[in-house]
């Protein structure tokens, strides 16, 4: 038999052929074993784990309980505390970002000179890591030394140096300004993008037609800015709940329980008490919640979306 | 096609170089890891251990470690250190995650927790010295490293809770002499403020995550309270939520010199550290600390106030105080590892907490250069001992105070998740965000519920 150029290229072609229909499920595999590795299989443990008594100190026994330690910890008063404590944190929180966020965005983006310059440093407090932004407030807050007393102080406004941290309502308004602090500025960048699509010609007309400063914020910068600020409530409505990072720095949960949010209930759940079976349920359940939170505003992006 | 091969040759060189490494992993860690300074005996098998312990005097530790290892050659420790603040938390991640070292330190009040979760090993049952260096320890010392009868550690330091006053500041506000009680202590607290002597005469280290805190407290109730079980029974039922308690008195007590402002609101977020440095800023008159702090507070570069830090015997009814022990300890992975890596944890044992040439020398050097206290009786009596305490100390009061401390009632392997949810209520009770009688029906509760745990 001859050999032709023909006879020889159909194996190769053949061989590619195989290799091109291989070739997407290979790739697909590799980054899936890798998520179900990471992602999938720890997800999965943890709520197989949620339904065992699973206390670290007796390491041989895991009976199976069912829903035990869903009820136990709902019903429990750190839970109502804590979910309480979150609840006006993460309100108080999201709130003050948007706000920081919109101020700043706003002056960001009008004619500042070094404007620039201001929108990379604006964001160093969200590149710093949240135990670095934790110490640092810790030592601006300390009632000895504390640089926020000492100003106080030197202007006259106080007469001694205030335990900011050492009193219940204080270290709440205390965390969630350091919270503002480190988020705010990922925040404001984001507005700052948004304010930026907005075309100039909307704002000249508004003005011919006699629009003011805050009437044109009202009538026009808001309402195109309200889809970036829904991502940006969503994302730091997210923040806020799994906050823990500032809080194992600067309150440790106190004083008292004052500062015990969720997420750090459910850190002192699982090293604290050692009980891992409530620690895990526990973090189900914040993931539910976010995940209905997430629902919810979803739902009201689309319905913005639709009307829009 | 070329870019597909190319990918692929990398793949293969990744795998590749992966597996390598993986193979080479175990090897490299057998190798010890300093070689020592004097020449290995040829039949001295190599062996690496690693020690984890909270970070302090950690220069002291590696010298420790290196003249261990030039007696030993062959033995190579590996020391590793986390805070103080988050050193129970990192112990509890590593033990559940597999990760134990071989060597580290441990605390009465964790003991049960880690020895009953079988993360530590008792000493008794490996190292033939223990027993003979248990009978010289001061007997809370001894009870704090036993549990269900087997030692569990030795002692690396043992110490009071001592109550501290600044006396030149006391003077001056015409008091000669220490409080007796705990009216006394608030009858000059009073007096200090109103003479504007200091804003807040009393503080304490009592953030949530300071593990001192609960030994202070308890060191208050202990002092309230005359005879045994002043928080338990003999069966561990609780007694402190009982109306007339002495954990109630001095629980109504703490609220009342918070209301009046004579008690430090910091103190709720303050770690030892800083209450130290507060105290030797001459911020504050009473507190109570672990002893070891007066080597600090009193050495002559320290402030305008050093030498003036005294201990007085704990204020109340009976004076008596918590003892307490930090000890050595090893965990299972040293068994598992064979016989000789047991022999070498014992070698380390007894030249850190034990007997070298017939003397305590590692637990002599911290009391003599950092004024640690200590639970080995025969060091009383050691000249050095005596002359270095001498200087930031009364003796004859160090003396009388320890032989009042009493260990904590109830080292159970729930009283560490009991501890941090009392310090929390204790807290409440401060701030008057409860009832002194609420808060203790809450670690009443709270005890029994984790009693039937068990």
């Amino acid at each position: 038999m001859a050999v032709t150029p023909a006879s020889i290229a159909q194996p190769v072609r053949r061989k590619a052929k195989l290799w091109d229909r291989i070739y997407p499920y290979l790739s697909v595999t590799i980054p899936f074993l890798v998520i179900a590795l990471f992602t999938i299989y720890p997800v999965l443990y943890a709520v197989r784990i949620s339904f065992y008594q699973y206390i670290l100190t007796k390491p041989k026994a895991h009976p199976f309980v069912g829903l035990k330690n869903f009820v136990e910890v709902v019903t429990s008063y750190y839970f109502r505390t804590s979910l309480t404590n979150t609840a006006i944190y993460a309100l108080a929180a999201v709130v003050g970002v948007t706000l920081f966020g919109l101020v700043v965005g706003m002056l960001l983006n009008s004619k500042v000179r070094m404007a620039n310059v201001l929108k990379v440093i604006i964001l160093l407090p969200w590149a710093i890591p949240a135990v670095v932004a934790g110490l640092m407030w810790k030592w601006i807050l300390n009632s000895d030394f504390g640089i926020l007393s000492g100003i106080l102080y030197s202007l006259g406004l106080i007469k001694q140096y205030i335990p900011f941290l050492a009193d219940p309502t204080l270290a709440k308004i205390s965390l969630v300004m350091a919270h503002i602090w480190k988020e705010g500025p990922l925040a404001a960048i984001f507005i700052l993008a948004g304010l930026q699509l907005i075309p100039d010609e909307l704002y000249e007309a508004a003005r011919i037609d006699g629009g003011t400063g805050w009437r044109i914020f009202r009538m026009v910068t808001l309402p195109l800015l309200r889809p970036i600020l829904l991502i940006v409530v969503v994302y730091e409505t997210l923040t806020a709940i799994l906050v823990f990072d500032l809080i194992y720095v600067l309150t440790g949960g106190g004083p008292g329980d004052s500062t015990s949010l969720i997420s750090w209930f459910a850190y002192a759940e699982i090293f604290r008490n050692l009980n891992l079976g409530h620690g895990v349920a526990l973090a189900i359940i914040i993931a539910l919640i976010t995940l209905v939170l997430i629902l919810i505003y979803l739902r009201v992006i689309r319905i913005e979306e639709t009307v829009s | 096609m070329k870019h597909r091969l190319t990918f692929f040759n990398l793949l293969v060189v990744a795998l590749m170089l992966v597996a390598i490494a993986s193979g080479c992993a175990p090897k490299a860690a057998e190798t010890p890891a300093a070689p020592a300074a004097t020449e290995k005996p040829a039949e001295a098998k190599a062996i690496t251990e690693n020690f984890v312990t909270w970070s302090y005097g950690v220069e002291t530790i590696a010298d420790n470690i290196k003249k261990l290892q030039e007696k030993y050659p062959n033995l190579t420790f590996v020391h590793k250190d986390y805070s103080w603040l988050d050193y129970h938390d990192t112990m509890v991640g590593a033990f559940t995650a597999g990760n134990s070292p071989e060597l580290l330190y441990g605390s009465d009040h964790w003991l049960s927790e880690w020895a009953g979760a079988g993360w530590l090993e008792p000493l008794d049952e490996h190292c033939p010295n223990v027993k003979g260096y248990s009978s010289e320890l001061a007997p809370y010392a001894l009870e704090g490293m036993t549990y269900e009868g087997k030692v569990y550690g030795l002692s690396y330091y043992a110490d009071t809770m001592d109550f501290v006053y600044n006396e030149t500041l006391l003077k001056k506000a015409g008091f000669d002499k220490a409080p007796e009680t705990w009216d006394d202590v608030y009858n000059m607290s009073k007096a200090l403020k109103e003479q504007g002597v200091v804003d807040y005469p009393i503080i304490m280290a009592w953030s949530q995550k300071e593990g001192a805190f609960p030994e202070a407290f308890l060191s208050m109730v202990y002092s309230q309270h005359e005879g045994g079980n002043a928080m338990f029974d003999k069966d561990l039922n609780p007694v402190f939520n009982q109306e007339g308690s002495a954990a109630a008195q001095v629980l109504e007590w703490l609220r009342k010199v918070y209301e009046e402002g004579l008690f430090d609101p910091a103190s709720l977020t303050t770690a030892e550290i800083d209450q130290v440095k507060s105290m030797q800023a001459g911020q504050h008159v009473f507190t109570i600390y672990p002893q070891y702090n007066m080597a600090e507070v009193n050495k002559p570069e320290s402030g305008e106030y050093a030498g003036q830090f005294k201990i007085a015997l704990m204020p109340g009814k009976s004076h008596a105080t918590v003892g307490y022990v930090r000890f050595y300890a090893i965990t299972p992975k040293v068994v598992e590892e064979g016989p000789e890596y047991v022999d070498a944890a014992c070698k380390f044992l007894d030249y850190m907490g034990g007997k070298t040439d017939g003397q305590y020398i590692v637990v002599k050097r911290w009391a003599v250069e950092n004024g640690l206290g200590f639970a080995q009786l025969p060091l009383f009596d050691d000249k050095d001992v005596i002359d270095a305490f001498g200087k930031w100390g009364d003796v004859p009061t160090i003396k009388q105070q320890a032989t009042l401390a009493r260990s904590k009632e109830g080292l159970t392997t729930w009283y560490g998740a009991w501890d941090v949810f009392a310090r929390a209520e204790i807290h409440k009770a401060i701030l008057g965000e409860q009832s002194a009688m609420d808060t203790l029906k809450n670690m009443a509760d709270k005890w029994n519920e984790l009693k039937a745990q068990g």
